[in-house]
């Protein structure tokens, strides 16, 4: 019979269980009774009761962070031209009811010359000065143990300072004043000054050295001593001063109505030329004029220090400066900047094959708004892209993953596998770049010919979040090869540093996208002035023996401005300088008149920009060639004849007078930094951990239940049925 | 007649029956077998990758996942293989190391999760200050003290796991553990603080370095 048939079928594979069947009935019978007894607590107490949030038991370890120290920063920026002088004040506030020591890290702009330190206690002032860091550090500790007031700020970063205050008494206000001078950048006839008041936390790559082992073994003791700075990150082999670059964040977000961390912004612009449009991109600005002066200030008073603070002005159009020539005379000593813009060119013949290399960083900082503006600014980086262009896609976080094992050519279908990619890239995980950049300057095409023929270009899309900034630079250099790298700076408070570094390392530029609507007109300007041709072997003649820094012109891509710092000696110079280089191919030449300049137009601060940008290329070529013992010195002599903040000059400021009672206890606290603004609070999605083991095994008992039921049903047919066969 | 067509059915609704019981059946003998049966090739590739200075090798030639740490709980009699990875095919084999988090002994939080009917039944049985060990492959020997579990819903946003802060540890499970059905929202979070290091293998290393510890 046909059922009978089936049945010796469907047998054979599981042989094993046609012995069973005559035991079934109490098989089954105990197997669910079993499954009932186990199944039963979760029936007792169901889903809905125990719900989210309900603690089954809990430490009694507090996660919530108080600060003890809260700091008010107030910005006053002065531009005369393009350089800007910056006061910074952060007054400090001690509301709780002991003695603390503050420490607070926070980021200034990496072009700063930070060239003054002012302490203020109620009427009292301090004036700091610059002393070989070692000794400021054992000077600020002295004063720290005998009770005097005492500030100490040290250069942790190019774009990262800590500024430790010493006993400051319960419900005590001490304030600090920073001076220091920027330069505005000039891009594209327009002047840009970009400020950053917190910090992307770095990722600290690396396995824990040894002070870390000390660490984790419990001296916590040791936390007090001044070598601490309270970071969340412990040293590693990679990045020894971990904990020096990893201030504490508060875990809120801030808000400008009721900042973490406030500052008031003021800024007088005085650019020495008719402006067609000021603006501050990130903040709300009340703007005044006064002939040519122009005056900001906050709309609300104050801000959370949450993002950068840039402020940009364009000159009406005929009024673009393309050559400017400032001095200033300190110490019967003269210094000088000079800015030559070389005239744009219209491309004429036809751009070469690119093969452009994408690197997206999708590390944990990127989280949020970031992650969505480097995906936007990917997109239309695939937009742009050519059928006679190849590329490929790196994305990295902890690992690196290459979308093609090789550059593909940019037709229809890979630029939709691209797309693909781009849009399902998620943050999280480390950044560890220095894979992803390896991997995106193997040439990976075959023929030499080839891969001769194309501009082989890196477009990097990162925040910058990293603490071995140099390691970085000294590879992007050596491997550089024919390859350039252009950075995208991502989200409201980038490693500015990183980028404009990996920049020049990487003979390219950088741009900067914070917010998801700049990501059209910043993408569209890099891919527009990577195709303009370079203005290149530039160089300049002065009419006098000059140090001039940088001494060695890089190659300028379209609208940049060539800006030489020099120092003349103890005689401005007369005559004319000559610029000349190759734009497009062809020679170019400019002669400049140097006509002395009545006492009046001298612009301040610039020969602290000189000393700095002597410093920032003595420090560069530490990556290359020379050797830290030849280096040092050189840096150590401008700064402190200059009296400028470098990694190897601190600034110390101490009170005579004695404040604190020896015997009175001194506690140390960090006061953190807000989170950059749409940042963070990346959704977590937890994986699925339960198997359908349990409800296969239930399943799979209830149906032998059911076939059970259906067999014992029929058996008294049974005979019946077999005499009809 | 009549009754023979009745009885058609009949036999057809055996047949279906128990083609559905053998096929339900063996899925949760493969998902047990997988679970049982993994650790001993994973013991194997554990060894070589302690032996091999931490490069991960593969517990078989085709396999996606590799141990990543070893994971012991003395109190309990837990000994198990954290892979890499916390997607479904790696936690099939074991528990799973989740890419969101850190490291284990890196600043910050480290995810693992397990299937809470298989390697991770025994969270229900942690108890504030039992001690964890987790193995890593450079053969540091990292110890834990629970501090506290909590059942969080995953269809509330929940943030990523920390990047940087004190090295804790996170062990993630289904919520409720004897529930029947798989993908419910409710997850058990055991979080674990970093104890000291495991003297004895510090002294070990010490040895084998000369006397110079090296981390």
């Amino acid at each position: 019979m046909a059922e009978y048939m089936d049945n010796t079928t469907w047998q054979r594979p599981a042989g094993a269980y046609w012995f069973v069947l005559p035991a079934l009935p109490t098989l089954i019978g105990a197997v669910l009774a079993l499954l009932v007894i186990s199944a039963s607590p979760a029936r007792a107490v169901p889903a809905a009761e125990i719900g989210a949030g309900h603690m089954q038991w809990h430490s009694d370890g507090s996660d919530s962070y108080q600060a003890a120290l809260t700091q008010h920063s107030k910005l006053s920026v002065t531009i005369a031209g393009m350089v800007a002088v910056v006061q910074l004040e952060q007054r400090f506030e001690n509301s709780t009811d002991s003695w603390q020591e503050g420490i607070y890290s926070f980021p200034l702009p990496p072009e700063a010359a930070v060239r003054q330190l002012e302490m203020q206690v109620g009427e009292r002032r301090v004036l700091g000065k610059v002393r070989e860091r070692q000794q400021a550090k054992k000077l600020y500790q002295e004063a720290r143990v005998a009770g005097k007031k005492a500030a100490l700020v040290e250069q942790q970063r190019a774009n990262l300072f800590t500024n430790r205050i010493a006993n400051i008494a319960p419900g005590e206000q001490v304030t600090v004043r920073l001076e220091y001078v920027q330069p505005a950048s000039y891009v594209d006839g327009e002047f840009a000054l970009r400020i950053p008041t917190t910090l992307t936390p770095r990722y600290i790559p690396g396995v824990s050295a040894l002070r870390g082992l000390e660490d984790q073994t419990g001296a916590q003791a040791a936390s007090l001593s001044v070598d601490q700075y309270l970071g969340w990150a412990k040293p590693t082999i990679r990045v020894p001063d971990a904990d020096a670059v990893t201030p504490l964040l508060y875990p809120q977000t801030g808000s400008d109505f009721a900042p973490l961390n406030p500052m008031s912004i003021d800024v007088d612009l005085d650019a020495g030329m008719p402006l067609a449009e000021v603006q501050a991109l990130y903040h709300e600005m009340a703007l005044s004029r006064r002939g040519d002066r122009y005056q900001l200030t906050l709309l609300n008073g104050i801000s959370e220090m949450d993002r950068d603070f840039e402020l940009r002005w364009r000159p009406v159009t005929g009024a673009a400066p393309q050559a400017a020539f400032f001095t200033e005379q300190v110490a019967g000593q003269y210094y000088g900047l000079l800015m030559v813009v070389p005239p744009a060119l219209v491309q004429e013949d036809e751009i070469l094959p690119r093969e452009q290399i994408f690197v997206i960083d999708t590390s944990g900082s990127m989280a949020g708004e970031p992650i969505e503006q480097a995906r936007q600014s990917l997109k239309l980086a695939l937009a742009q892209l050519r059928p006679q262009d190849y590329f490929n896609v790196i994305a990295f976080d902890s690992d690196t993953r290459a979308l093609f094992n090789q550059a593909m050519p940019a037709n229809r279908h890979y630029v939709a596998q691209a797309s693909e990619f781009v849009r399902h890239l998620y943050a999280g995980g480390g950044t560890e770049m220095l894979p992803a950049l390896e991997r995106a300057f193997r040439n990976e095409s075959s023929k030499e010919e080839q891969g001769a023929q194309r501009l082989r270009q890196v477009i990097f899309i990162t925040d910058g979040a990293v603490a071995n900034e140099q390691e970085l630079f000294d590879a992007i250099q050596a491997q550089l090869g024919h390859s350039r790298l252009f950075t995208v700076g991502i989200g409201s408070a980038p490693n500015q540093w990183f980028m404009q570094g990996a920049a020049d390392a990487g003979r390219g530029f950088s741009v900067q996208v914070s917010k998801i609507d700049q990501v059209s007109a910043q993408m569209g300007q890099l891919f527009e002035r990577i195709a303009a041709p370079l203005a290149a072997d530039l160089s300049v003649s002065w009419p006098q023996q000059v140090e001039a820094w940088p001494s060695r012109v890089a190659d300028l891509y379209r609208g940049e401005p060539l800006l030489q710092s020099v120092h003349f000696g103890d005689a401005l110079p007369a005559g004319e300088l000559l610029v000349s280089g190759q734009l497009a191919g062809k020679f170019w030449q400019q002669r400049i008149a140097l006509a002395p300049q009545p006492g009046g137009a001298e612009q301040p601060g610039v020969a602290s920009l000189w000393a700095k940008r002597k410093i920032a290329s003595l420090l560069s070529q530490l990556a290359i060639s020379a050797s830290e013992e030849d280096i040092r010195p050189a840096v150590l002599d401008v700064a402190l004849t200059h009296q400028l903040l470098s990694p190897y000059t601190s600034f110390v400021a101490i009170e005579e007078k004695i404040s604190r009672d020896v015997n009175a206890p001194l506690r140390s606290n960090a006061l953190p930094n807000t989170r950059p603004r749409g940042q963070g609070a990346q959704p977590y999605a937890y994986p699925n951990t339960a198997t359908t083991g349990p409800a296969n095994a239930f399943l799979g008992c209830f149906a032998l239940f059911i076939a059970l039921l259906i067999y014992v049903m029929r058996r008294p047919e049974e005979d019946h049925v077999s005499k009809d066969s | 007649m009549f009754r023979r067509i009745l009885e058609q059915p009949r036999h057809w609704l055996l047949v279906v029956a128990l083609v559905v019981a053998v096929q339900q059946l063996l899925s949760a003998a493969l998902v047990y077998s997988k679970a049982a049966l993994a650790p001993v090739l994973m013991e194997r590739a554990w060894q070589l990758t302690l032996a091999d200075g931490g490069r991960s090798h593969k517990p078989w030639p085709w396999a996606d996942t590799w141990p990543v740490a070893r994971l012991q709980v003395p109190a309990l009699g837990i000994d198990q293989f954290v892979l890499a990875g916390a997607s479904g095919n790696a936690l099939a084999f074991g528990p799973g190391l989740d890419a969101a988090g850190r490291s284990p002994g890196e600043p910050g939080t480290a995810v693992i999760a397990g299937h809470r009917d298989t390697h991770f039944r025994f969270l229900q049985h942690l108890q504030p200050a039992m001690t964890l060990q987790l193995e890593l492959p450079d053969g540091r020997m990292l110890r834990y003290r629970v501090a506290g579990a909590e059942v969080v819903d995953s269809r509330d946003v929940v943030e990523a796991p920390a990047q940087f802060g004190p090295a804790q540890l996170e062990l993630v499970t289904c919520f409720p553990f004897d529930a029947l059905r798989a993908g419910g929202p409710l997850r058990y979070v055991v979080r674990a603080e970093p104890g000291a290091f495991v003297n004895t293998e510090l002294e070990r290393r010490a040895a084998v370095n000369n006397g110079v510890l090296e981390l």
